[in-house]
C-alpha cells in the first residue's frame, strides 16, 4: 500500500447563510477532516444536524445551493476536488466515486425495469455494450447476492423488496468499479432482519472489489458492525476519532460516551439510562397535584386492565369496475392482557400489525372480530354517553412522528388543553396554568407553551405530546413508535421520562416498536408479531434469554451488536 | 386572547417576502388597488351619473373623445348614443363588474371549502352525493352552464352572481377535499378523535386552518375568472340589466358603432377590463409561485 490515501479532506468547512445578506452563517462543517484509504471501511456518526450527509455532498460537489463550501481540500487520488466544473464532476460521479441513497425505492426508477437501469450503467461507465453488457449486469447482481439475478433484470422495482433493490443499488454503484463509495444510511429504510444481510454484501463488495466505502449513519450499532474506523462529528464540529472498537468502548470525549450511553442494550436491562441529566428544578407542584387527585380514586382489583381477546382486523378494499373485491388480514385472532402498571411490549417489523392491534384499542380502526375489554368492560357495550367519554378518554395515545402529532396552527399550550376545554373537565382561566404545569412536568420550559409547534425541536414536540395524553390523566398509554423518528441521545431521554412519569402516575403502557432493543429496555412482557399473528408472548427477560420461536431468534440474531460502554 | 397586532405584524411580513423583489406583481398590485378605489369612490369622483337619466341629454349622443357637453363639461372618453359619459360608465360599470366578481367568488369559496371539508370528514355517501356533483358541474363548459342558467331564470345582478357561484364553488371543494384528506391522515387528527374532540371542531379548528393554503391561492384566479365570465355573459346580453351596464355591456353597446369609426364607445371599457384581468392574474400568479416550493426552486437556479 503506497503512502497517498485514496482521499484526504483537510479542514472543510461549510457554511449555508442565515439571513439574505449572508451576515450570519450556519456552519454545517466547521474545518473536518478525515482521510480514507483504499478499501477501507471508514463510519461518519452523529445525530441529526451533525454535517454527516453534508461531507458525502461536498466530496461528489452536489451541495445544494446557498450552501457554500468556504474552505478546505478535498483531495481524490492526489487531485483536488474543490472547485472542479460541472463536467469533471460528471466524469467522477458513479465512474470513480459511487453514491448510495438512503432509500433504495426512490433511487432506482419506477418505470424502468432492472436491467435497463443496470446496463444503462453499464454503457454510461464502460465500453461493454449489447450481449456483453447483459452478461455483466448479471454478473454484478451476482456479486451484490441477488439471487435469480437472469429473472430479475425483467423485473421493477415495485415487484422486488426494499433489501433486493438496495443490492440493486449496489450492483449499479460498482459497476464502473470506483475506487470508493459514498453510502448515507444505506440501511435505514430497511428492516432490521433484512439490515444485517445488505451490510454483509457491503463489507464483501468492499474486500472482493478493494472499494473504499464511506458508510454515514447515526445508528452505533452498525458502525459497530462494519466499520474500521469511526468520526464522530456533532453540530458539523469533529467529537472524536479512533479505531471503531476504541471509540465505542472507551470514548474519550463526554459526547461521544453520553452518546454510546443512549444506545439501548439488549444484552441486559437497566432502570434508566446513564445520561447527564440536568435536574428539573422548576415548580411542578400544581401539575403533580392536578395529576395525582385521580390516583385516590383508582379501584385496585386485580382484574387486568386491559384484555384483548381474539382480535382480529381485515382491510377490505370494495370491489371497483376494474378490480374484484381484495382483503388482506392485518391481525389475525390476537390475545393478551395488560396488567395495571405494566409495560408491555408488542415487537414486529413493518406490516407486522402491531401498529393496528393500538389502533382498534384506541376505537381509530374498526374491530373486524373479537373484543377489547377495558377497565371490565367492552367499550362497544356502553351506552351511556358520559361514561363513554370517560371510557375513551383514560386511554391515550403517544404517536410515532412528532412532525405530524401537533396540530400545526395552536400553540403548544392550546395543543395540551384544547380537548379539556371543549369537554368543559377544566375552567378555561385554569387551562392556561395546567399546559405551563404540564410543560414544565415533561422538562419543557412553561412560557413557551405560547409558541407554535414549529418553533419545536422533534423531542421537544413529542413532549409536548406526552403531556397533552397526561391532561386527560390516563389509566392507559398507547405508545406508537414514539421514538423511532429520533435522534439516539435524544430517544433516551424521552425514555426516561416516560419510565419517570410513569412510576410517578402508575400508567399502564402499551409499547409498540420495531426496535428490540427499546423493547428490551422498556418493557415488562413483550408479545412478538409476525404478518398479524403473535408468535411469543412472556416476560422480557425470557424473550431476551431465551426465546421459544425461531422468528424471535432469527430477530435476535439480526440485531446489529453493540456492548455498549467497557465500564459496564 | 387573540394578539391582532402580531397577526397583522405577520401578515405584513408575508406580503414583504411575497412581493419584494417581483416589481410586476407590485405594478399588478397597485393597479388592483387603484381599480378598486375607483370603484368604490365612483359615486363621488364621476363626472355624471351614468345611471340618473334625467342628467343625459340625447343631443350629447356619439361624440367623440374629449367633446364639450351641452352643459359646458368635457366628455374626456366621448359619449355613447344616449350620450352617457364614457368615463362615468367606465368607472360605475367598473363598480357593478367588481362588486358581481368580489360576492360570487367569496360566496363560491365559501361554499365549496365547507363542502369540501364535508366529504373529507363525512366520508361515504356525503362524499359520494358532493364529489359527484362537483364532477357534473365541472364536466359542463361554465359559461354554457351560466348561459343555460340565466336563460331559465332570467337576467339581473342577483341571477348573474347566482349563475358565477355555481361556477366556482366546484373547483374549491374539490381542492379543499383532496387537501384536507392529506391532513385527515396526519396523527394529530387521530388524537382529536381520541379525545373525543366532535367531527365539527375538528373540521374547524383542525382540519380548516390547515388545509386552506392551497384554496386561498385559487381565490385571485377565480376572482379574474368570475370578471371574464360576467363581461361575457353581459356582452351576450344575458347578464346585467342595460339600465346598470357592466364593462361587459358597455362593450356590446359599443359593438354596433365600431364598424362606423365610433371606436371609444367599445375600446375604454375594453380597455380597463383586460387591464383589470392582467393586474390580478399577475398578482395571483406571483402567490402561487410563493406558494409552490418546487415552482421556487427553479427560479432560483
Amino acid at each position: 500500500m503506497n503512502n497517498t490515501p485514496l482521499l484526504k479532506i483537510n479542514n472543510l468547512t461549510v457554511t449555508y447563510p442565515l439571513n439574505s445578506e449572508g451576515s450570519d452563517v450556519l456552519k454545517a462543517l466547521d474545518n473536518i477532516s478525515l482521510k480514507v484509504n483504499s478499501g477501507q471501511i471508514i463510519g461518519i456518526v452523529g445525530e441529526s444536524g451533525a454535517g454527516k450527509s453534508t461531507i458525502g455532498k461536498a466530496i461528489l460537489g452536489l451541495l445544494d445551493p446557498p450552501a457554500k463550501l468556504v474552505s478546505g481540500e478535498i483531495r481524490f487520488l492526489g487531485n483536488s476536488l474543490v472547485g472542479l466544473s460541472e463536467a469533471q464532476f460528471e466524469s467522477l460521479r458513479g465512474n470513480q466515486i459511487g453514491y448510495i441513497y438512503q432509500n433504495p425505492m426512490t433511487a432506482l426508477n419506477p418505470v424502468l425495469t432492472i436491467g435497463e437501469q443496470v446496463i444503462e450503467a453499464i454503457e454510461a461507465n464502460t465500453d461493454m455494450r449489447g450481449k456483453n453488457a447483459q452478461e455483466y449486469a448479471i454478473q454484478l447482481l451476482e456479486r451484490a447476492d441477488v439471487s435469480f439475478a437472469e429473472d430479475r433484470l425483467q423485473k421493477y422495482p415495485h415487484q422486488l423488496s426494499g433489501g433486493l433493490c438496495q443490492r440493486i443499488v449496489f450492483a449499479i454503484a460498482i459497476a464502473a468499479k470506483p475506487k470508493l463509495i459514498i453510502a448515507d444510511e444505506p440501511t435505514t429504510a430497511l428492516d432490521v432482519t433484512v439490515q444485517q444481510s445488505v451490510l454483509q454484501t457491503l463489507i464483501k463488495l468492499s474486500q472482493q472489489e478493494q472499494i473504499a466505502i464511506i458508510l454515514i449513519t447515526h445508528d452505533i450499532g452498525v458502525i459497530a458492525e462494519t466499520c474500521d474506523y469511526v468520526y464522530v462529528l456533532r453540530y458539523g464540529k469533529h467529537v472524536e476519532q479512533d479505531a471503531t472498537n476504541k471509540v465505542l468502548q472507551r470514548p474519550t470525549q463526554d459526547y461521544t460516551r453520553s452518546l454510546m450511553a443512549s444506545v439501548p442494550l439488549i444484552e441486559k436491562r437497566l432502570h434508566r439510562f446513564a445520561l447527564n441529566e440536568e435536574d428539573n428544578l422548576e415548580d411542578t407542584s400544581t401539575g403533580l397535584h392536578y395529576l395525582q387527585e385521580k390516583q385516590t380514586t383508582q379501584d385496585s382489583t386485580n382484574e387486568p386492565l386491559l384484555e384483548v381477546r381474539n382480535l382480529s382486523k381485515i382491510f377490505i378494499t370494495p370491489s371497483s369496475l376494474l378490480k374484484a373485491k381484495q382483503s388482506f388480514t392485518a391481525v389475525k385472532g390476537v390475545n393478551f392482557t395488560v396488567q395495571r402498571g405494566e409495560t408491555v411490549g408488542i415487537v414486529g417489523e413493518s406490516g407486522s400489525g402491531k401498529s393496528t392491534i393500538g389502533r382498534m384499542i384506541l376505537g381509530l380502526e374498526d374491530i373486524t372480530e373479537g373484543s377489547v375489554i377495558y377497565r371490565g368492560k367492552d367499550l362497544k357495550l356502553i351506552t351511556d354517553s358520559t361514561e363513554r367519554r370517560a371510557h375513551c378518554l383514560s386511554m391515550q395515545c403517544i404517536f410515532q412522528d412528532p412532525y405530524s402529532s401537533l396540530n400545526p396552527r395552536m400553540s403548544a399550550g392550546e395543543n395540551i388543553t384544547y380537548g379539556l376545554k371543549i369537554h368543559n373537565l377544566i375552567d378555561n382561566n385554569k387551562a392556561e396554568s395546567l399546559a405551563q404545569d404540564l410543560m414544565s412536568l415533561v422538562g419543557l420550559k412553561r412560557e413557551d407553551a405560547d409558541k407554535l409547534p414549529h418553533a419545536f425541536s422533534g423531542g421537544e414536540r413529542q413532549r409536548i405530546g406526552i403531556a397533552r395524553s397526561l391532561a386527560y390523566r390516563p389509566d392507559f398509554i398507547f405508545c406508537d413508535e414514539p421514538t423511532s423518528a429520533l435522534d439516539v441521545s435524544v430517544q433516551a431521554n424521552l425514555l426516561n421520562l416516560l419510565k419517570d412519569l410513569q412510576e410517578q402516575f402508575s400508567l399502564t403502557l402499551l409499547f409498540v416498536s420495531h426496535d428490540l432493543a427499546v423493547i428490551r429496555q422498556m418493557c415488562d412482557r413483550v408479545i412478538v408479531m409476525k404478518d398479524g399473528e403473535a408468535l411469543e408472548n412472556d416476560s422480557n427477560d425470557n424473550i431476551f434469554e431465551q426465546p421459544k420461536h425461531a422468528y424471535t431468534r432469527s430477530l435476535l440474531d439480526a440485531m446489529p451488536k453493540f456492548q455498549g460502554l467497557a465500564q459496564y | 386572547m387573540i394578539d391582532y397586532n402580531k397577526k397583522l405584524a405577520t401578515l405584513k411580513l408575508q406580503t414583504k417576502s411575497i412581493f419584494s423583489g417581483h416589481p410586476i406583481a407590485i405594478a399588478g398590485l397597485i393597479g388592483f388597488v387603484i381599480f378598486v378605489l375607483i370603484a368604490l369612490l365612483a359615486p363621488w369622483i364621476a363626472p355624471q351619473n351614468p345611471y340618473d337619466l334625467m342628467v343625459l341629454d340625447i343631443m350629447d349622443g356619439l361624440l367623440p373623445p374629449l367633446s364639450k357637453l351641452g352643459n359646458g363639461t368635457t366628455s374626456w372618453l366621448g359619449t355613447d348614443a344616449v350620450g352617457r359619459d364614457i368615463l362615468s360608465a367606465v368607472m360605475y360599470g367598473l363598480r357593478l363588474s367588481l362588486f358581481v366578481a368580489f360576492v360570487a367568488t367569496t360566496v363560491g369559496f365559501l361554499i365549496g371549502v365547507f363542502l369540501g371539508l364535508l366529504a373529507a370528514v363525512k366520508g361515504g355517501w356525503v362524499e359520494s352525493v358532493i364529489m359527484r356533483a362537483v364532477d357534473l358541474k365541472v364536466s359542463f363548459p361554465g359559461i354554457l352552464l351560466a348561459l343555460m342558467m340565466l336563460a331559465i331564470f332570467g337576467t339581473g345582478v342577483d341571477k348573474i352572481i347566482y349563475a358565477l357561484i355555481i361556477g366556482v364553488w366546484a373547483s374549491k371543494a374539490r381542492l379543499t377535499r383532496s387537501s384536507a384528506l392529506s391532513e385527515m391522515q396526519k396523527e394529530y387528527i387521530d388524537a382529536a378523535r381520541i379525545s373525543a374532540i366532535p367531527n365539527w371542531r375538528i373540521m374547524l379548528k383542525f382540519l380548516l386552518p390547515n388545509s386552506i393554503a392551497p384554496v386561498l391561492v385559487m381565490v385571485p384566479m377565480s376572482l379574474s375568472g368570475c370578471i371574464g365570465a360576467e363581461a361575457t355573459l353581459s356582452f351576450l346580453g344575458v347578464g346585467v340589466p342595460i339600465t346598470e351596464p357592466s364593462l361587459g355591456l358597455l362593450i356590446a353597446n359599443g359593438n354596433d358603432y365600431l364598424l362606423s369609426g365610433k371606436w371609444w364607445i367599445s375600446l375604454f371599457p375594453g380597455v380597463v377590463l383586460v387591464s383589470l384581468v392582467l393586474c390580478i392574474n399577475v398578482v395571483a400568479d406571483r402567490i402561487r409561485e410563493h406558494n409552490n416550493p418546487f415552482l421556487k426552486s427553479m427560479n432560483m437556479q
